[in-house]
């Protein structure tokens, strides 16, 4: 890789460095993020820099770090919490739920929490290191959820959602890590939270889709495109508030939809936009509503039946082939 | 750390009614001051005047759900409140009222609260017992305690963040203590050495439960685990909560880390007021009514020279007053209307 380059994970460093230098009220909380610099090193360096102050180590607690960001961010602080995996956010779900997530509907308080939640499957890590947890938290009204792509997303996304006053669920792609990079040096320019991105244009068909998924989409449409077939790609970039007008936009344009993500298909977050868009486009659509998502089982560790579970490059190839020749 | 409660961790001892431990090599008696001890009984008396008028209301059908009363909690509410400084940050429970109108909490807000109104802290989005004000410090739980034991560290976390010298002071019950929450905020408030007060209000039932089925150990006890001091007070002696509170407020602000203070009371009502109490034995209502805590301490202040019998029955019908004029005032306030309520989600 080139001197230079960027990858996704420099870009959520860097963007949490720039908020942390411009604004002293942003500090990070979590377990290991300090001397250790996080299980994945998004925070190395972070310590030495902004100090124990700043950088705070906890015990193994996550309701109880949780529920301190609440207590901090109501006496003026903007506390940016990171899970090693989203997958232990599960132990603080009440303290986000019914703490934070309706604080503000029900007082007025804002909330200015950040939570960094590494997510996602393809690492083999097995059913309880690999999950997708839009979905648990898109049905809490209150919380904002946003899942970057890319890496200047990464860092856009992450620097709004430290300064929005409401908490935001901030999914890192921990697959998409070093996975993906940028020529440097990085734009650190906000992303707005709530605007799709339209990740490559076509008239087909519409695959609306986001966070490592994205590139799946755009693998398979590398492919169908030397076989004449057009595919637009909507990355919706935030899922809570949902910019369903750019989605309605392109559907519009195709009359076919295809939506995909990695996380379980039944109440994926996938059925959630499928619904919109056919309550919003039906006049405009060919064909039904299709998702691809991942298999209503756990995640399983091993390669293949990890594999088997999620959705293969080939698998979006044929269904997005079928939704735009029928 | 008194040697007594080393002690009692070694034994396991259970927690007995109305227990009260010597405060430790800390304690100190401070000089009685008649003008805190006059406001502490006003306030004493209004949260007893506020809590009989609501449950008169409760019986009447005014109320849209249950209520939930503090009787003989009068003492811990008051008495740690009147420790802190009105700049400090205060998480109480459902039992707390007192600590509320020690800060200036109206006592129709918390009727109107009771009662969905458009005129609550909330303005009815929250309803019954979640009524706190952030303008007064007070945090605004919700149903799941003691979820305000994270909150509360939180708040100590940004005051030493900052350097300021406030502290952070949290109420549960017993029952709260066996939620991983407690553990959670307790230990965290421990090792990054946070300035925050544990109160654990020992009111003997959690809902039906007693304490035998809560914990092996009293609760002043567990402190020793986490490191922190420990102490047990008569919780219905408001001058005994005061002091302790005062004792750890005062390490907090000195960045001497947190304390836990076990007071020990009963709750002489049911869990909320729907709520009989048949699992309660006859007794020990027998027992505790002897300790109502206003009185003793309208007692008490006759006892110092401060007021004559007729000043406090005076103070308390102006307290009785007051709760007469709460309820005209909350019943006649208006329901709110529904107003883009899915725009008011989002800060």
């Amino acid at each position: 890789m080139p001197e230079n380059d960027v990858t996704y994970l420099d870009a959520i460093s860097q963007a949490l460095m720039a908020e942390m230098e411009a604004d002293d009220s942003v500090f990070l909380i979590g377990e290991d993020v300090g001397q250790f610099g996080g299980a994945f090193k998004v925070t190395k360096g972070f310590l030495e820099k902004f100090g124990e102050r700043r950088v705070v180590d906890t015990p193994i607690a996550e309701s109880g770090f949780t529920g301190l960001a609440a207590g901090a961010a109501l006496n003026g602080l903007r506390p940016v919490v990171e899970y090693q995996f989203a997958d232990f956010i599960s132990t603080a779900w009440d303290q986000i739920t019914n703490v934070i997530a309706r604080h503000y509907y029900r007082t007025g308080d804002p909330m200015p929490i950040t939570f960094r939640c590494p997510f996602g499957a393809r690492l083999r890590a097995g059913p309880t290191h690999s999950q997708s947890i839009e979905s648990y938290f898109a049905h809490t009204p209150g919380l904002k959820i946003v899942a970057p792509a890319t890496v200047e997303d990464a860092a856009g996304l992450l620097r709004s959602a430290i300064r929005d006053n409401n908490p935001v669920l901030y999914l890192e792609s921990k697959y998409l890590y070093r996975r993906i990079k940028a020529p440097g040096p990085l734009s650190l320019d906000l992303v707005p939270i709530g605007k799709a991105r339209i990740a490559r244009e076509g008239d087909r068909v519409t695959v609306v889709t986001y966070s490592a998924s994205v590139h799946q989409a755009m693998e398979a449409a590398a492919v169908l495109a030397e076989e004449g077939i057009s595919v637009e790609i909507v990355d919706v970039r935030t899922l809570v508030p949902l910019d369903i007008d750019t989605i309605v936009r392109s559907v519009e344009k195709t009359g076919r939809a295809v939506v995909l993500h990695e996380a379980p298909r039944r109440l994926g977050y996938g059925a959630e936009i499928a619904a919109e868009i056919q309550e919003r486009c039906f006049w405009s659509l060919d064909q039904p509503v299709t998702r691809i998502a991942a298999r209503n089982t756990p995640i399983p560790t091993s390669p293949p039946l990890e594999d088997a579970m999620l959705p293969s490059t080939t698998e979006v190839i044929d269904t997005v082939r079928k939704v735009a020749t029928s | 750390m008194s040697k007594k409660h080393s002690d009692r961790a070694q034994e396991g001892e259970q927690a007995q009614e109305g227990e009260q431990a010597q405060a430790g090599e800390q304690a100190q008696a401070t000089e009685p001051d008649r003008d805190l001890y006059l406001r502490i009984f006003r306030v004493m008396a209004l949260h007893r005047a506020v809590e009989d008028r609501m449950v008169s209301m409760y019986r009447q059908g005014e109320m849209l759900g249950s209520v939930y009363t503090g009787h003989w909690h009068e003492a811990i509410a008051v008495g740690s409140a009147a420790a802190l400084r009105q700049d400090d940050f205060l998480c109480p429970i459902h039992r707390d009222l007192g600590a509320h109108l020690w800060r200036g909490m109206e006592p129709w807000q918390v009727m109107a609260s009771f009662l969905g109104k458009a005129t609550s802290p909330t303005g009815g989005r929250d309803g019954t017992l979640h009524y706190g004000r952030l303008d007064l410090g007070i945090y605004n739980l919700p149903s799941h305690i003691p979820d305000n034991y994270p909150v509360a560290i939180g708040g100590a976390f940004a005051f030493k963040y900052r350097s300021e010298d406030r502290v952070a002071l949290a109420y549960c019950g017993d029952g709260s203590t066996s939620r991983g929450d407690f553990h959670e905020a307790v230990n965290i408030a421990a090792v990054l050495d946070l300035p925050c007060v544990f109160v654990v209000e020992n009111n003997q039932f959690a809902y039906s439960t007693p304490l035998r089925l809560q914990s092996r150990t009293d609760f002043a006890t567990k402190a020793v685990a986490y490191g922190i001091p420990g102490e047990k007070v008569d919780g219905t002696d408001v001058v005994a909560v005061y002091e302790a509170t005062d004792r750890a407020v005062r390490r907090a602000r000195a960045g001497e880390g947190p304390s836990l203070i076990e007071c020990v009371t009963m709750r002489m009502h049911g869990h909320a007021e729907h709520d009989p109490a048949d699992y309660v034995p006859r007794e020990m209502f027998e027992e505790w009514s002897a300790k109502d805590p206003v009185e003793l301490f309208g007692a008490r202040l006759q006892e110092l020279g401060f007021a004559s019998a007729e000043d406090v029955a005076g103070m308390r019908d102006e307290a009785r007053r007051i709760a007469i004029e709460a309820r005209k005032k909350s019943l006649s306030d208006p329901m709110p209307v529904p107003d883009r309520e899915e725009e008011r989600v989002y800060a």
